[in-house]
């Protein structure tokens, strides 16, 4: 058997809240899969439905192509480790990663040298005798880490479990997890809010809202190629301005901006845009860049409110004078070089930025880029600390 | 403790509430016991003879206990019949903790916690007399047992020891309960899910997990158990018969029967020896300090 999921057509109903929409998904044998989401969104439902700690409503799920349905938690082919860890407190190291070996009957010897091997592979040798409140929490983590292994799950299951560390300890962690992913050959599905965790790490992610799977792809294309409106606003940074189709030739399309005047950008992947309708253009704060004011094409002339200097590149914070929309603006050093007397709250400045890198989705006023999500969307970033992909 | 007090009381009262509290431990706890043990060591005299050549220490009164066959197997059976009361106490309050702290919705949980206090809000000794009433020889139990054919003719539930333990595990099960639960309830639910997750089934999820979280709730409601039915009086005396006398009868009988005090306060010092060493056994199996069980 192998360790591929897949979920048919799973609804979760709690009461009158449905938490999880109809959702179908396979997942492979061995790849990292992320669910990425505002809390709330539903995927830690998911994982529990995966796990076997929920019953989904409607729906089945099978796990190395067998149906879970009434298979309990202790009898299926998963572990996971808890947002918490959850590490049994009163118990050493050793006989943490050893419980699920010493509840399968595995005899002590046979269970010491793995436990021991786990160890190894997490960097920890030697702390087996040690009781798990001595340990440090990026310790504590490849505990939790060598504990669910040691059961040898096909399926790995992740519930944000590096929240808890702090920024530096979770960027080496997510290094560590990858590379023990790749080593062991398991699937892992990892659920969190932090959109640079589930695109430094994964294969594929799921962007989740609302209960409802809003884009399943490679990290890469859901950053280039988003397909909805939560996508584009919840993964990496964007500039949303409102405008309307004048027409489509290929992939290209010419937008009427209004008072913006004309633009231009890139159909989303399989979206349907009528002439005349309502759309909206995404423009990442990186691919806009300075020009001089009164040149051709597509261009955006703002006030800067605020300068952010960030190291490695510097944020702007500007007014679109046109319009009274904020604009989102990032530089790189070698465009912010020796500009410290331009950039500077109070100046002017025009920004143009090429059609190809800016995505026209339909304005189907999704609910999550309207209101409430928008402002999940903003805390969710604030949290990240800055970490810009 | 002064300082302490002094700092959030000022001076004046922090000492008031340091001179009342030392009042009570000296006056009303420690003089009365000192005073026991001096009866204990003493015969029992006419009070002519007091300050008389007789009146000296004497272990005699121990002596007594282990002299006498009855009242020795009387004490051995109180001590191994309230080990039996404490056992049963916890096998029924486990569950129930359990549940309370676990399972149930908040609602379920004050609902039942509700209904485990109000039989308290009733007096003991009335409470003790209502289970006389359900246990007698021709009372509502054995009426509702006959009605539903389980037996043909009734069963003296009140000649052994079976009418003793059923009322105190009645009369002590908050006693066990919320030790239990406020040890229980404190255990992460993650921890619980963990274990499954990893394998572990019902059984051996309480076994390794629960319980030894629950170590100090557990001895906490072991100890207090012990201690209420060693030494109670009430329940034997009802509920028991002649053939399960508990040795607070006895006690009772030299302090109010045999009009020896001396010999009473003897008896009950060597009550609250096996009191403190069940206590001290209990914390020591249990691996738990004086410091886990006022938590």
């Amino acid at each position: 058997m192998d360790g591929s999921v897949r979920l048919d057509e799973v609804v979760m109903r709690f009461g009158d809240f449905t938490a999880i929409e109809k959702t179908s998904l396979a997942i492979g044998s061995g790849e990292f899969f992320s669910f990425l989401g505002p809390s709330g969104c539903g995927k830690t439902t998911l994982l529990n439905i995966v796990s076997g700690f929920i019953t989904p409503s409607e729906g089945q799920v099978f796990i190395g192509g067998e149906p879970m349905a009434g298979v309990p938690v202790n009898r299926r082919p998963t572990a996971m480790i808890f947002q918490n860890l959850a590490l049994f407190p009163l118990m050493t190291v050793f006989e943490n990663i050893e419980f699920g070996l010493e509840v399968r009957g595995v005899d002590k010897r046979q269970r010491r040298e793995v436990s021991e091997r786990l160890l190894a592979l997490v960097a920890l040798e030697g702390s087996g005798p040690k009781r798990v409140t001595e340990l440090s929490g990026g310790q504590k983590q490849r505990v939790a880490i060598a504990r669910a292994l040691a059961v040898e799950p096909r399926v790995l299951l992740l519930d944000e479990p590096l929240s808890a560390l702090d920024l530096k300890l979770r960027q080496h962690m997510r290094a560590e997890l990858k590379a023990i992913q790749r080593k062991t050959g398991i699937t892992f599905i990892y659920i969190t809010h932090d959109q640079g965790e589930a695109l430094t790490m994964s294969d594929r992610v799921a962007v989740m809202s609302a209960g409802r799977i809003q884009q399943v792809a490679d990290p890469m294309t859901l950053y280039r190629e988003p397909a909805t409106g939560f996508v584009a606003a919840f993964v990496g940074e964007n500039n949303r301005l409102e405008a309307r189709v004048i027409d489509r030739e290929g992939e290209r399309v010419r937008l009427d901006g209004g008072a913006l005047g004309e633009l231009a950008g890139r159909a989303g992947p399989g979206v349907r845009l009528a002439n005349g309708e309502a759309a909206a253009l995404y423009v990442r704060p990186e691919h806009l860049r300075p020009v001089a004011a009164g040149a051709a094409g597509p261009r955006f002339d703002t006030e800067i409110e605020a300068v952010h200097f960030e190291g490695a590149w510097v944020m702007l914070e500007t007014r679109l004078a046109a319009t009274g929309e904020k604009l989102r603006v990032q530089l790189g050093h070698e465009v912010s070089r020796g500009q410290a007397e331009a950039l500077a709250a109070g100046q002017r400045m025009t920004f143009a930025y090429d059609p190809g890198d800016a995505v026209v989705l339909p304005d189907d006023g999704s609910p999550v880029v309207d209101e409430e999500t928008g402002e999940v969307v903003e805390s969710d970033r604030a949290q990240a600390g800055g970490a810009h992909v | 403790m002064f300082r302490q007090l002094q700092v959030r009381f000022g001076g004046p009262l922090a000492m008031a509430i340091v001179t009342l509290l030392g009042i009570w431990l000296i006056v009303m706890v420690t003089l009365p016991q000192l005073q026991m043990i001096e009866y204990s060591l003493k015969p029992n005299l006419l009070p002519a003879q007091i300050g008389g050549p007789e009146d000296r220490l004497t272990l005699a009164n121990y002596a007594t206990l282990f002299n006498n066959d009855i009242h020795r197997a009387i004490f051995l059976k109180t001590l191994w019949s309230s080990v039996l009361v404490t056992l049963l106490t916890l096998a029924v309050s486990y569950p129930l903790a359990w549940y309370l702290a676990k399972v149930a919705t908040p609602r379920q949980a004050a609902l039942c916690i509700l209904l485990l206090i109000v039989p308290f809000w009733i007096n003991e000794i009335l409470r003790t007399y209502s289970w006389f009433i359900i246990l007698a020889f021709r009372g509502p139990l054995n009426e509702v047992l006959m009605m539903l054919g389980l037996i043909e003719r009734p069963i003296r539930f009140l000649s052994g020891n079976g009418g003793v333990m059923v009322g105190m595990v009645y009369a002590y099960i908050l006693f066990m309960v919320f030790p239990l639960y406020n040890a229980i309830e404190s255990l992460d639910d993650n921890q619980v899910r963990a274990a499954r997750d990893l394998g572990a089934g019902t059984l051996r999820t309480h076994r390794r997990i629960v319980i030894p979280h629950a170590k100090p709730g557990i001895a906490t409601g072991c100890i207090m158990t012990f201690m209420l039915a060693a030494g109670s009086y009430a329940v034997p005396a009802l509920l028991g018969s002649p053939g399960s006398r508990w040795f607070t009868q006895i006690i009772y009988n030299w302090f109010f029967e045999g009009g020896n005090w001396n010999q009473g306060a003897a008896y009950a010092f060597l009550l609250l020896v096996l009191c403190i060493g069940f206590m001290s056994l209990v914390m020591k199996v249990f691996k738990v300090g004086l410091g886990d069980i006022g938590r």
